[in-house]
């Protein structure tokens, strides 16, 4: 038996025979193959099995008619004519990549053009362009407004709003038309017995009403002067400076007579100023104060809705009418005739009632002709907050400590959660596992028989 | 019958493997015809030496030649015509082995081991076959590869998964155990020279070498 140390491992001896070791490496061992007769004896050995395992020859293989046929059917179809072999939409894993790729870009170009976009649209230069824009609309408005006020003014009769007109109405063909005044500074045309509601009003009712400072002839004036829009706009606008655009907000609202209904300012540590208020504006002048409001910053969202509540208030005034009718006849029953003190205080229970429907109707119509006259602005203005470096951060030790503590109360809190889950589950899980681990192992164990038998 | 496989040639020289895919892919039957009848047999010996029926083995054989089939477009010559090939063959045969081992797990014992009676008449080396059997699978699988693929070891580490070096000592430990399961008597001599020796480099062949999580 040779103790004799070597210094090449059989396995590279085997290699060698394999032809897997470099022709430097080679060649040391072929030297050494020469003067050793161990490893002589190795390659012997190595060739003898190999030549043992040459013995396990295969049978020929037997190709089936059937499989000839399909296979020469897929091969004359093969690549070049099938369609599920051919049409590859992504063929390759660099199509891949670059398909991958444009999708991205143009992801992107998606996401961010509509930004840009945006940011373009309240760039200042073109806010301002808008707010001269809609500064000139309304000149313009103005200005028919007051030819068709003087070209109307010989033949119509203007109804102030808070003022009453008792005078009875003509007949269509020559009735005077009306122009009602509204809260706002609206002037409408009203051409009577065109509009089918106002007709029914008209028609019902000879004389005017003069209840709280409001007529008929000025309800129908608003029914009739067009659609009543209730108007509602959310906009959100981001300012550099918050301090000015806070003041320009209490300007603007001045210049257009409108008002805040609530405001709210709040202006954290550390973290950019906000302001969140619901404003009121007459309708007429919402598109001239919207610009303005525009020019404050960059508008970031703008969401505008309009509610026609035309027919709504057009059903309410019919109503009302109707109640304050049923309430003189009440009344009228009450002085004129006689009877017992039962259906005195019947008749008077009525109007009562009838006295309180009419009430509340009449909020109702205040709060909708409200709506109507005065648009309503849900503003949010943030301030473009910039990190200032001398705001005082917490020491380097503070952090560490809360970063410490924390640490702490989460390690604590995730064993404590364990051991509750555990104390919950737990009885519950071992019962599952031992109810399982028996099939398992023995599923498990022919598993492995049959993969070593295979 | 001889079912080693042709000696490749590469670089690709006008009538090699890989010449013969690419004119295929581009739509030339007759080279797939060619590349069919060159390792008809070779795919064959691959998997009847791996399956206990002859007929599982005709039918994973037709499968792999289906497969390349529908691969031949996305065909790159990267690396031999062969290994790509035997790729497939293993995928294919590992998906072979899947199933069975379910059904048989799930739904009955399935043949099993090649009864000696059932062998083909014409097939030779029972006694070969049966001490090949008795290999650890991973070792048994690498000196198939080895001695009738004739796949390099690059080639047999890319294709299980395994460092070369660990191909490199599983087939020594592959070759040593079935030498002396062929050859008893001549067990303890070669053992006595693989002792007395010191490796360099190389690990010992008969160390645990840890898997690479691959199973055959």
């Amino acid at each position: 038996m040779s103790t004799t140390p070597h210094s090449i491992a059989p396995e590279e001896i085997m290699a060698h025979l394999d032809g897997e070791l470099s022709p430097a490496r080679a060649q040391s061992v072929s030297t050494h193959l020469e003067s050793c007769a161990t490893c002589q004896e190795l390659v012997t050995s190595l060739r003898n099995t190999s030549h043992s395992l040459s013995n396990w020859t295969v049978a020929a293989a037997k190709v089936s008619s059937s499989f000839a046929e399909r296979l020469s059917a897929a091969v004359a179809k093969a690549p070049s004519n099938s369609p599920g072999l051919k049409f590859q939409i992504f063929p390759s894993q660099r199509w891949r990549l670059l398909t991958a790729s444009a999708v991205l870009v143009l992801l992107l170009i998606l996401i961010i053009g509509p930004m840009g976009g945006r940011y373009n649209m309240t760039a200042p230069e073109t806010r301002q362009a808008v707010a001269m824009h809609v500064a000139e609309q309304e000149a313009e408005e103005s200005r028919v407004r007051a030819k068709a006020k003087d070209q109307l003014q010989d033949k119509w009769v203007y109804v102030p709003r808070s003022g009453l007109n008792l005078s009875k109405p003509e007949p269509p063909s020559n009735r005077p038309e009306v122009i009602g005044h509204g809260s706002g500074n609206g002037i409408g045309p009203v051409s009577a017995g065109s509009d089918g509601i106002t007709h029914g009003i008209v028609d019902n009712d000879q004389s005017s009403f003069a209840l709280e400072g409001k007529s008929i002839s000025a309800q129908q004036s608003r029914l009739s002067s067009g659609p009543m829009i209730a108007r509602t706009v959310a906009l959100s606008i981001v300012a550099k400076d918050f301090e000015s655009a806070r003041v320009s907000l209490d300007a603007i609202l001045a210049r257009h007579n409108g008002y805040s209904a609530s405001l709210t300012v709040n202006a954290p540590q550390g973290a950019a100023r906000s302001l969140q208020a619901s404003l009121r504006i007459p309708a007429q002048q919402l598109p001239a104060a919207l610009a303005e409001f525009k020019a404050l910053g960059r508008a970031e969202a703008e969401n505008q809705n309009g509610e026609e509540v035309t027919q709504q208030h057009a059903d309410l005034v019919a109503r009302l009418k109707n109640s304050r009718e049923t309430e003189q006849r009440l009344q009228a029953i009450l002085t004129q005739r006689t009877g017992k003190i039962s259906d005195v205080l019947e008749v008077e229970q009525e109007i009562a009632r009838v006295r309180g429907e009419i009430e509340q109707m009449e909020a109702e119509q205040k709060n909708l002709e409200h709506r109507v006259d005065f648009a309503t602005i849900d503003l949010k203005l943030s301030e473009e907050y910039k990190a200032k470096l001398d705001s005082p951060a917490p020491a380097i030790s503070t952090l560490i400590h809360n970063a410490a503590v924390n640490g702490y109360r989460n390690v604590a809190d995730t064993l404590l959660s364990i051991v509750l889950f555990f104390a919950e589950y737990g009885p519950v899980l071992i019962f599952w596992l031992l109810l399982l681990a028996i099939p398992a192992t023995l599923v498990w164990r022919r598993w492995r028989h049959v993969t070593a038998a295979i | 019958m001889n079912d080693t496989p042709p000696t490749p040639a590469y670089p690709a020289s006008p009538a090699s493997d890989e010449h013969l895919m690419l004119a295929f892919s581009k739509g030339s039957a007759e080279s797939f015809n060619e590349l069919f009848l060159r390792y008809k047999q070779p795919i064959y010996g691959f998997f009847r030496r791996r399956t206990a029926d002859p007929h599982h083995a005709e039918e994973l054989s037709q499968e792999t030649f289906l497969a390349l089939l529908r691969a031949a477009a996305r065909y790159e010559p990267r690396a031999l015509f062969r290994t790509y090939l035997y790729a497939i063959a293993f995928k294919i045969l590992r998906a072979h082995r899947r199933k069975a081992a379910f059904r048989a797990t799930f739904f009955g014992q399935p043949k099993g081991i090649p009864d000696p009676s059932k062998q083909d008449a014409t097939e030779s080396g029972l006694w070969v076959r049966r001490a090949v059997e008795k290999l650890e699978p991973i070792d048994r699988e690498i000196l198939l590869l080895r001695e009738f693929e004739q796949l390099s070891y690059a080639e047999i580490s890319d294709l299980l998964q395994l460092p070369l070096s660990t191909v490199r000592s599983r087939l020594f430990r592959a070759r040593t155990a079935l030498r002396n399961l062929l050859e008893p008597s001549a067990a303890q001599a070669t053992n006595e020279a693989a002792h007395s020796t010191e490796p360099a480099s190389s690990p010992s062949a008969t160390q645990t070498i840890p898997e690479k999580g691959f199973r055959i």
